[in-house]
């Protein structure tokens, strides 16, 4: 920690507000709760997907296009909830709008169970208003106001008297309500908490519709709505219940994939470069096995078998496909054609996420490893430790590296204490994995010597190798607390905030005592005080 | 309303959309300077941007003034060499807080980019105010289909430290406008409109009707929100505003030099993991050259390489990230190489618009373009002697031939930003804040 310290203060950038401390006894975590600012935040794009095919259909959900998302402080969800959306997002808001309703409305035998009723007429405005209020309510989470129901009937009624057909005009009223802010953000304005004045409770409709989008990442189901809407998520062990039988449907193990392709980088695979003279065996498709491999440790890990989450970073077994068994050195069953799990030599230094491919190959260089990114991934990624930026005018400059190893011109780097502070940090980390290469396959030389990777760090101890690191690591109850921190983010699109540091580190301390099942992570998260309360946005911007 | 241009496009409407009509040039005065009834050309701005810098000695000229000659890294440039102005000598002077940062943010919109704090997440930043292609848009860009387009080659672009390194275009902190990296995709969404509608159809205006009950709903929303979402709901009433009047637009108008291509095929996907960079950015510049021309736009914000940007330039035989390479003193020849080649693909545009007629000139005697990038030297993030060409006589307003522009007093590279903005026609006082507030224009490339 002392090193940490020292890098800190040595910085020239801009302070900020150090992270939450970790260490239970410290006098900061015993400052009571305090709920963060609620933000009104955008769908994300597969979000937006899902909930499109769960009101529609697969298919409708087949054609939208929504806009990218842009992650902010390492999250898309942080985006989402700070960002405004533009005319090209409108734009394609729009046009996935129309497209989608035009799908199910064309759809003669699903069409009229979305509607919820049997139009009688070209125009019916009976069935008009049913079906706004019905479907309008499943849309946007909650019921339609008075104004509301009217504006959308109208807009209903007057397309399909322009069409002569009353399911034209539902389709402009079904692309309408999925273009409204009220489809496109989970809204959380919060409602006063009877059992704590002057503190905001999130409402049944926000509470069923962040617990949805969090745990299966779609919109909530018909019976989730109706629970919450009868109180049935008004207290913690009410959304506990709720979590555990949502973490249980297959829609949980999707948006899970999701989470684990943004926190470790995962979706960066598709666009990583490598130098095809130095590795003519990458390509597209061993990027996307490099992806799948990662999943499937933790599919194995979180859903089969509802595992030590900690074993990510230390297994002694992965899944491999042909590629990467190739890539590896390992044998696999030989008829096998897609991932099998084999285990890996007892003397082997790859073992864990830190072994991997995915990893090794997307925090490096096109033609050469990098120790400073694979570090610098541990420090900020697994262990939520702030790197500070670079002096802005760092002077890169080294004596000639030619035939040097990466340790050694990295070593180089540390004649300059101002450089040395930090990059000690990260470097460290790095120069004990450098028996891995670029895109992950095992060496023994660099620039044609012998490589040394073995480390020593300050806060973590000693090791050599992915497999040695990553035991380190999962012994760091920092690992862990990083985890259900990342968790927290991606599922309130905020950076937890210093009063959250309480119920928050309940929630570790609940993740540890079930012995870090993820499952128990995603339920306790889902329970915590700092999921379920917020605080208002300052009326005014003075 | 639309108030231009002029009548063409009711005269479309007359006519029916699949019918050309007499070009462009029919409507112009006698001396191709104005048209008929006395409003003014368009002048029309862009920025052209690409990531990690250049090699200070190969890319200034020696000589200043007009004798200035072709460098290494400015001689794609031969063929439109006399629209060139070189402006060298300026400093980024908002606070140099973070390399790439500091110089994306400085020369993009002269206002300090605002860190994000991370508390224990990784380091990221938005930027301070607008991008000078929005302002821009805000004075010319109100009366054409789009305000703007953004329009970007790499996908290699680095996204984990927020929206100042991800992208050019800027509304304000929060609202970057994203790009279209597909060119089949830009294609499809410039020239839709392109398509006659049966006008019996009531489509459009239903779809039009929607979005106002859309707006309402926005309006009924923002009464319980606290000020920061009301604002951002503020921006996505613009944006509702911008696309429903695309909606109804009535398509561009054909001449001689805006002539309906075959729809691009190009979408920029990679081949065996390899950017198609000179392909992708042909039909992208082809297709600025026509929404110029077709008047669909005046602005753009070109992205051809990203701040801190890992493209890899495979064509001239590279296979390391060009951010990476900046940084490794051994490879700076890689890193002048790839300089050249961003300049070949710039020159391209340039040609495109300069072989493209409006009136007795051309495009590019109506626009100016502002060409950039992130940094002045990569090695050691630079943000002095700012490399900075200005591109254009925009309707005479920039000295031609062009000249070598050099500060000798470190001048506010925000000073560029406002004398461009001035040459379009946008009536603004200053650009940027704190030390990259400027109210003082470039003289020395003014005629």
């Amino acid at each position: 920690m002392a090193s940490l310290l020292s890098c800190f203060g040595k910085s020239t950038a801009t302070q900020f507000t150090t992270a939450p401390p970790t260490s239970p006894e410290d006098p900061i975590l015993q400052r009571p709760f305090e709920a963060a600012t609620l933000n009104i935040r955008a769908l994300l794009s597969w979000q937006y997907r899902n909930a499109v095919r769960d009101l529609l259909g697969p298919a409708a959900a087949e054609v939208v296009t929504p806009p990218p998302d842009t992650t902010v402080n390492g999250w898309d969800a942080i985006g989402a909830a700070q960002l405004s959306l533009s005319a090209t997002s409108v734009d394609k808001y729009e046009s996935s709008g129309q497209q989608a309703a035009e799908i199910a409305m064309n759809d003669a035998g699903a069409r009229d169970s979305i509607l919820g009723c049997v139009p009688q007429s070209s125009s019916d405005p009976q069935c008009m208003n049913a079906f706004v209020a019905q479907f309008g309510r499943r849309a946007w989470r909650r019921p339609l106001s008075a104004d509301e129901q009217n504006s959308w009937a109208s807009v209903g009624n007057g397309a399909a008297a322009a069409y002569g057909d009353f399911y034209k005009g539902a389709a402009f009223v079904i692309a309408g309500l999925l273009q409204s802010p009220n489809f496109l953000y989970q809204i959380e304005i919060g409602e006063a908490d009877p059992t704590s004045p002057g503190r905001l409770r999130l409402t049944g409709n926000e509470l069923a519709t962040r617990l949805s989008f969090f745990l299966t990442g779609s919109t909530p189901s018909e019976e989730l709505m109706s629970a919450a809407e009868r109180g049935e998520l008004e207290s913690a062990e009410g959304i506990r219940l709720w979590a555990e039988t949502l973490v249980n449907q297959p829609g949980s193990r999707e948006a899970m994939a999701h989470f684990f392709d943004e926190l470790f980088q995962l979706r960066d695979l598709s666009q990583m470069s490598k130098d095809p003279v130095a590795f003519p065996s990458f390509g597209p498709a061993l990027a996307s096995a490099m992806r799948d491999e990662t999943q499937h440790l933790l599919d194995s890990l979180v859903w089969d078998q509802d595992g030590d989450f900690r074993r990510f970073f230390d297994a002694d077994y992965t899944f491999v496909n042909q590629d990467l068994a190739a890539l590896y050195g390992v044998a696999v069953p030989p008829m096998c054609d897609g991932f099998a799990r084999v285990t890996l030599p007892a003397d082997s230094l790859r073992g864990g996420f830190l072994g991997q491919a995915a990893f090794l190959a997307l925090m490096a260089h096109p033609t050469t490893s990098s120790p400073t990114l694979r570090g610098k991934f541990v420090r900020e990624k697994l262990l939520c430790q702030n790197i500070p930026p670079p002096p802005p005018n760092v002077d890169t400059n080294l004596p000639n590296t030619e035939g040097m190893t990466t340790r050694q011109k990295l070593l180089a780097h540390r004649q300059n204490p101002s450089c040395a502070s930090c990059h000690v940090l990260m470097d460290d980390i790095g120069l004990g994995l450098e028996n891995f290469d670029a895109i992950g396959q095992f060496r023994t030389t660099d620039s044609g010597q012998p490589i040394d990777a073995s480390s020593a760090l300050d806060d973590l101890g000693s090791f050599t190798g992915a497999r040695e690191l990553g035991a380190l690591l999962a012994a760091q109850p920092q690992l862990t607390e990083c985890l259900t921190r990342n968790l927290f983010r991606a599922a309130t699109g905020h950076v937890d905030t210093l009063g959250e540091s309480a119920p928050l580190n309940q929630v570790h301390a609940s993740f540890a005592a079930s012995g870090f099942s993820f499952k128990n992570a995603l339920v306790e998260t889902a329970a915590s005080e700092a999921f379920r309360f917020g605080a208002a946005q300052a009326a005014s911007s003075q | 309303m639309k108030r231009f241009p002029l009548n063409r496009r009711t005269l479309l409407k007359g006519l029916g959309a699949a019918v050309a009509l007499p070009t462009l040039d029919a409507m112009l005065n006698s001396h191709g300077t104005a048209y008929a009834d006395g409003a003014p050309v368009p002048k029309r701005f862009a920025t052209f941007f690409f990531g990690n810098g250049v090699i200070l000695s190969r890319w200034r000229p020696a000589a200043t003034g007009p004798s200035w000659s072709l460098t290494e890294e400015l001689a794609p440039l031969v063929n439109v060499k006399s629209y060139v102005n070189v402006v060298s000598g300026y400093k980024i002077k908002i606070p140099n807080l973070r390399g790439h940062h500091t110089g994306a943010a400085g020369i993009l919109s002269g206002y300090p980019f605002i860190a994000l704090p991370p508390g224990g997440a990784p380091y990221n930043s938005k930027f301070g105010g607008p991008s000078v292609d929005q302002i821009a848009a805000d004075a010319i860009g109100t009366t054409t289909t789009f305000p703007s387009i953004q329009i970007a080659v790499s996908k290699r672009l680095t996204r984990g430290e927020g929206p100042t390194l991800q992208f050019i275009s800027h509304r304000g902190p929060d609202s970057p406008l994203p790009q279209e990296f597909n060119p089949a995709a830009l294609f499809s969404r410039l020239f839709a409109s392109f398509t006659a509608h049966d006008p019996t159809d009531p489509r459009d205006r239903l779809r039009a009707s929607v979005l106002d009950a859309v707006k309402e709903d926005t309006r009924r929303l923002q009464a319980k929100l606290g000020a920061s979402d009301r604002a951002r709901l503020d921006a996505h009433l613009e944006s509702i505003n911008e696309v429903r009047s695309r909606i109804l637009a009535l398509p561009p108008v054909l001449t001689s030099s805006c002539v309906l291509p075959d729809p691009p095929t190009e979408d920029n996907h990679d081949i065996g993991g390899i950017e198609q960079l000179e392909s992708v950015s042909r039909v992208m510049s082809d297709l600025l050259a026509l929404a110029w021309a077709c008047d669909l736009t005046r602005v753009a914000s070109y992205q051809f390489s990203g701040s801190v940007g890992s493209t890899v330039y495979s064509a001239i035989g590279q296979t390391d990230g060009e951010h990476s390479l900046t940084h490794d003193a051994q490879r700076q020849n890689d890193v002048h190489a790839a300089v050249v080649y961003v300049m070949n693909r710039f020159a391209y545009l340039l040609e495109k618009l300069k072989a493209s007629q409006e009136g007795s000139g051309n495009l590019l005697d109506n626009s100016c373009i502002l060409f950039s990038s992130d940094v002045c030297e990569g090695l050691v993030h630079s943000i002095t002697d700012y490399p900075i060409l200005v591109v254009g006589r925009a309707g005479g307003f920039f000295k031609y031939p062009g000249i070598h522009h050099r500060s000798m007093t470190s001048d506010n590279t925000s000073d560029v930003l406002l004398t461009c903005l001035r040459a379009v026609g946008a009536n603004v006082d200053s650009v940027g804040s704190e030390g990259g507030l400027s109210t003082a224009l470039s003289t020395g490339i003014i005629a």
